[in-house]
């Protein structure tokens, strides 16, 4: 176990060094550069104003000369400064994550959840109507565009009945605290976390569904089934545990997109997250900050990536953990 | 030295707000978007770090909606008879936020050092002056190597905020901690930042005028979704939607909600102009009657009415209409497609595609992009539209990599600081988005606005400036399309919201909220 | 052919789904003949409500443009850009993932790595920034889907080469001396064909959502009328004219789903034994 844990860490480190250069030299090949947009934002700039930028910033030194420091920084665990707001990358990020952990944490449980216990459902009542009901909505939920069923959940909910904020994180200004701010909060939570949620859930539904009818045509619950044990808990104690698999794999994934995944639906909602902070600096030029945000979301994935690979050691006692 | 100018401090009091008594207390909540990245406007000057910092830092002089000077840090000024020599008297007992006295040691600071360093439309200002003296603690004398008759409009808040010299002074500007906790002399000081969510300033309480200013506290909330901050509005979290801060179409819905008005004031020294870059550098751009018929092609008055709601008003030419030295002399470009053909058709135009860069600002100008899109293929001149964001629009442009680009400009309060450097020849200077980028070079357009910015007195300037008017209104250099209108949303019983002609980053010290 | 189509047709949905997309097709071909103007002619006033007039039926938007000319002329781009960037990710990620299973050992770890490379990085944030970067036209917007979309047909394909290589038709064709690539053309590849169609119906559906996600947040082609484009375009008056943004919406939900349905059909009709139990 350790040695597949070192191995898997040095792996993990490794694709990161590479997802870095690659990324630098991407977002380098985007046209521009962050001293021409805040030149372009003042309205005013003379040949001075771009060239100092650009030596405060460091973009006067040759390419591989920036790249060579800032690998140099990330190595050390430093994320740089962000151009613009002038604060550690770190510090930015940090102060973003909360927010995208609350809202894709709450979208995971929903999603996983709910998907789980109607694809069970689902598969339990194969055939009848209540299986058709429930596999059609989630082939639909699956086949909606995210960004759509956001706009409409906010008209329908928000606009047309006014029973929930459409947008934003909190009522600013408001000067909640303690349980009240946490209520508050919460309701501003309900609609991105649902719609962000659905999506996923309608994938849960149907791979535990398709993956339980596939499990209960096996020779081993046939055999419970001949021991006489009762339908119920074949299903529950021998069906969907080993069901289970392919949702484990498919929650790691998720897991993994938690950072990053959202940011469709924090641009709709106003959710001031991760997904936000990345689009701005991906449009001001933000190198430095586009580049944390990339390496901070791509180390969760390979995080989550492993978490999945041990937990498969527990759902799955067959399978040995190798590197 | 005889006094030319020197208005009464009471005059600076405006009409509407001697309507009714002010009354202090309360606090607004503002919109500002997008994020400002600072809000020390000596070294950030986009339009959001002005909203909030114009209420931390002040110039030596603030204008009315006719441009006409107004007291700031400067209570007094005298111009001489000569156009040479501008003195300005400080007012009394003006202290930083950090307590200390503010004199005109912090004004030569600033003038001389800080801004010179930092602030290219103040370098440009102050290539006419020839030197800057400070005779005592409240007087500072500027000396100008010609007449410059523009010089006095060039102490907007946003060219020339006068910055503390015993916090900056020896350090290096860019990295001082103070540009994150601002120190002023404004109405308003710095409290709290809260990234993402939040700009908040209190009230100057040793502010110099007594009594002002009467709000307790601003909010300036970050919304960074403008139909999400057109909710805000409504649900009453936020009281004022500076302009451009819903998308159009929003507006006439915001201003039938009860309490609600909406203004167009408050953008005469910005006088923002839009126009279409035409690159005069590439057929068929280099064609005078082709650039005619783009002029023509254009349906200006839909674009004002259904994109912009109506607000603003159809640019006549380079200069605009809330401008000093505007006229409405030469040639006329109504839409009129048929005209637009037969000038298509005279010049022999082979129906070569063309490219158009929008401006990447967002909706309003993206369906704009479309509307001129469509114009243009009505009348024969086939258009392809190329996507892109602010950095490779700056790219773009500045590279002169482009057929014809969406831009607008603020004209900043005089034709000689901010319209004839989109048309001297002197100007054409790849890397800058904002010179001559179309790369129209004509003697006599030069000469004429050289002549014009130094000629004295005004007079002289307007019969020049009308010359240059006409000529270029011949020539369409670029495609003038609207003079924007930005309005303002606003709860009616905040009063006096709007007292300059630099809008609400410069006007809240004279606001208050009727109970 | 006939089990196939017998396979097939039991599955009602995939049948269902069939027809919704014959008819998406149809109107795509059809749009220019339908709607010979162009969806950008601004033909009506701003913000006519659906339903009001015979022949703009579905209303029309911001700019007065007709909703339907742009419905259907969208079909098009949708599916274009569905269809083609489908290509290009089976064009990359089947040489990756064929090499990968067949040679094993450190090509397959290299390629492997290669591809886990762009599974670390969230997908459709991936998708985004290329866009940004190459600037947004129809071909930066296909080659980024490609580029996000093709790990999963690589991890497919290798699975599937991996368990053929074993098989006897294979050792016979290696004992007949053909070379590795021969090999993995004309033995293994046909025989993994199934699978890949069956993906491949799945990933023309999910480059469709990618690219009215992509339009929708600004970063289409500016000269084609998409459906997300039309969305995202009426997001900022949604209320004011609800319909700009409801119907486009519905358009994709349907082309989704059909592809989906069929998608399932499919599988069903081509790979019965691991066909979906219970219908």
């Amino acid at each position: 176990m350790t040695r597949f844990l070192a191995g898997r860490l040095v792996r993990a480190v490794f694709i990161l060094l590479v997802i870095t250069v690659s990324n630098f030299f991407l977002i380098h090949a985007a046209p521009g550069d962050p001293a021409a947009v805040m030149a372009g934002e003042a309205g005013d700039a003379d040949p001075q104003f771009l060239e100092q930028l650009r030596e405060r910033f460091g973009l006067d030194k040759p390419l591989y000369v920036q790249l060579g420091i800032y690998v140099s920084h990330v190595v050390r665990l430093d994320l740089g400064y962000s151009y613009r707001q002038q604060l550690p990358v770190l510090d930015l990020i940090m102060e973003r994550l909360p927010a995208t952990l609350l809202l894709s944490l709450t979208a995971f449980a929903i999603s996983l959840g709910l998907g789980v216990l109607a694809g069970a459902m689902a598969a339990a009542r194969q055939g009848r109507l209540s299986d058709t009901l429930i596999s059609l909505f989630a082939l639909i939920f699956y086949a909606t565009p995210l960004f759509w069923l956001a706009l409409m959940a906010v008209l329908l909910f928000s606009i047309e009945l006014g029973w929930l904020p459409g947008f934003g994180y909190e009522t600013v200004g408001a000067g909640y605290a303690g349980f009240a701010r946490a209520l508050d909060i919460a309701r501003h939570l309900v609609l991105p976390a649902t719609t962000l949620g659905l999506f996923f859930m309608a994938i849960y539904v149907r791979m535990t569904r398709a993956s339980m009818l596939e499990v209960s045509q096996m020779d081993f619950v046939k055999t419970a089934k001949a021991k006489g044990l009762r339908p119920r808990v074949i299903q529950r104690r021998h069906v969907l545990r080993n069901a289970l698999l392919p949702v484990v794999t498919l929650a790691g994934l998720q897991a993994g997109q938690l950072v990053g995944g959202a940011v469709l639906i924090e641009t709709v909602f106003a959710w001031p997250g991760i997904g936000r902070l990345m689009f701005e600096a991906l449009s001001q030029r933000d190198y430095n900050l586009l580049l944390g945000v990339f390496i901070v979301s791509a180390a969760m994935v390979l995080f989550f990536n492993l978490i999945t690979d041990v937990l498969y050691r527990f759902v799955d006692p067959r399978i040995r953990v190798t590197s | 030295m005889r006094r030319l100018l020197s208005i009464p401090f009471a005059l600076a009091l405006t009409v509407s707000a001697a309507l009714a008594d002010p009354v202090s207390g309360g606090k607004l909540d503002l919109i500002v978007q997008p994020e400002p990245p600072s809000v020390m406007i000596g070294i950030t000057t986009n339009g959001p770090a002005l909203l909030v910092g114009g209420n931390i830092y002040e110039s030596l002089l603030r204008y009315d909606e006719n441009l006409k000077p107004m007291p700031s840090l400067a209570k007094s000024w005298d111009i001489s008879e000569d156009g040479l020599t501008y003195t300005f008297h400080l007012q009394d007992g003006v202290k930083w936020h950090d307590g200390k006295p503010m004199t005109s040691a912090d004004v030569m600071f600033s003038v001389e050092d800080f801004l010179m360093k930092l602030q290219p439309r103040h370098r440009n200002l102050m290539s006419h002056v020839a030197k800057v003296e400070a005779p005592d603690d409240h007087t500072v004398v500027f000396t100008l190597k010609e007449p410059f008759e523009a010089f006095i409009r060039g102490f907007a808040f946003y060219t020339m905020p006068i910055v503390p010299k015993h916090i900056y002074e020896g350090t290096d500007y860019q990295t001082n901690p103070a540009n994150e906790k601002p120190i002023g002399t404004g109405p308003y000081k710095f409290a709290e930042w809260k990234r993402g969510s939040y700009i908040k300033l209190v009230k100057n309480e040793d502010y110099y005028l007594p009594g002002k200013p009467y709000i307790d506290e601003l909010y300036y909330h970050v919304i960074p979704d403008a139909a999400s901050r057109a909710v805000a509005y409504e649900t009453g979290q936020v009281s004022v939607l500076p302009g451009g801060s819903v998308e159009n179409f929003d507006i006439p819905r915001l201003s039938k909600l009860d309490n609600t008005c909406t203004t167009e004031k408050g953008w005469e020294y910005f006088a923002p102009l839009s126009w279409l870059w035409l690159n005069n550098r590439k057929p068929p751009m280099d064609n005078v009657k082709f650039r005619q018929a783009v002029m023509f092609a254009l349906d200006r008055n839909f674009a004002k009415d259904v994109l912009w709601n109506g607000y603003g008003k159809v640019a006549t030419g380079p200069i605009s209409s809330k401008l000093p030295f505007y006229d409405d002399v030469g040639p006329s470009y109504p839409h009129d497609p048929a005209k637009a053909k037969a000038l298509l058709k005279e010049m022999g135009y082979d129906g070569k595609p063309l490219k158009l860069l929008p401006l990447p600002y967002g909706e309003t100008w993206q369906r704009w992009a479309e509307a001129v899109k469509q114009n243009l293929a009505e009348v024969g001149i086939p258009v392809e539209i190329e996507s892109t964001d602010v950095a490779g629009w700056n790219q773009k442009t500045s590279q002169w990599d482009y057929d014809i680009a969406f831009t607008y400009l603020y004209q900043n309060g005089d034709p000689a600081i901010g319209v004839d450097r989109n048309y001297k020849s002197s100007q054409i200077a790849k890397g800058n988005p904002f010179n001559n980028v179309e790369g129209y070079s004509n003697p006599e357009v030069d000469k004429l606005f050289d002549e014009a910015a130094v000629a004295f007195p005004a007079a002289k300037r307007q019969e020049l400036y009308d010359k240059v008017q006409v000529k270029l209104r011949e020539d369409v250099p670029v495609a003038w399309l609207l003079e924007l209108g930005f309005p303002t949303t606003y709860r009616c019983n905040v009063e006096n919201l709007i007292s300059t002609a630099s809008g609400l980053p410069n006007s809240l010290r004279d606001a208050w909220i009727k109970k | 052919m006939t089990d196939f189509w017998k396979r097939f047709s039991k599955h009602r949905g995939a049948v269902a789904g069939l027809v919704i997309l014959f008819l998406i097709v149809l109107l795509a071909v059809a749009a220019p003949f339908l709607f010979p103007k162009s969806p950008w002619a601004m033909v009506q006033r701003p913000f006519l409500p659906p339903f009001e007039n015979a022949t703009y039926f579905l209303g029309t938007d911001t700019m007065g443009r007709d909703l339907a000319s742009g419905l259907a002329h969208g079909a098009y781009v949708s599916l274009l850009v569905g269809l083609v960037s489908t290509v290009v990710s089976l064009l990359i990620g089947i040489p990756i993932g064929a090499l990968a299973g067949y040679f094993g050992g450190i090509v397959d770890d290299v390629l492997m790595r290669f591809t886990e490379l762009f599974q670390s990085v969230p997908s459709f944030a991936l998708a985004v920034v290329l866009v940004a970067i190459f600037q947004p036209s129809i071909t930066s917007i296909v080659v980024a889907i490609a580029i996000v979309s093709w790990p999963p047909v690589a991890r497919l394909l290798r699975g599937e080469v991996m368990a053929l290589k074993s098989r006897d038709f294979v050792d016979a064709a290696v004992l007949s001396g053909q070379k590795p690539l021969t090999i993995i053309w004309s033995q293994i590849l046909p025989n993994t064909l199934s699978p890949i169609i069956v993906l491949a119906s799945m990933m023309v559906a999910a480059a469709i959502l990618v690219e009215s996600a992509l339009s929708f947040m600004g970063l289409g082609d500016a000269n084609v009328m998409s459906w997300g484009y039309i969305i995202g375009a009426g997001r900022t008056v949604i209320r004011q004219a609800w319909w700009v943004s409801f119907f486009p919406g519905l358009a994709i939900l349907l082309t989704v789903l059909a592809l989906n349905l069929v998608g399932e059909g499919l599988n069903d009709a081509l790979n019965p034994r691991l066909s979906r139990k219970g219908k």
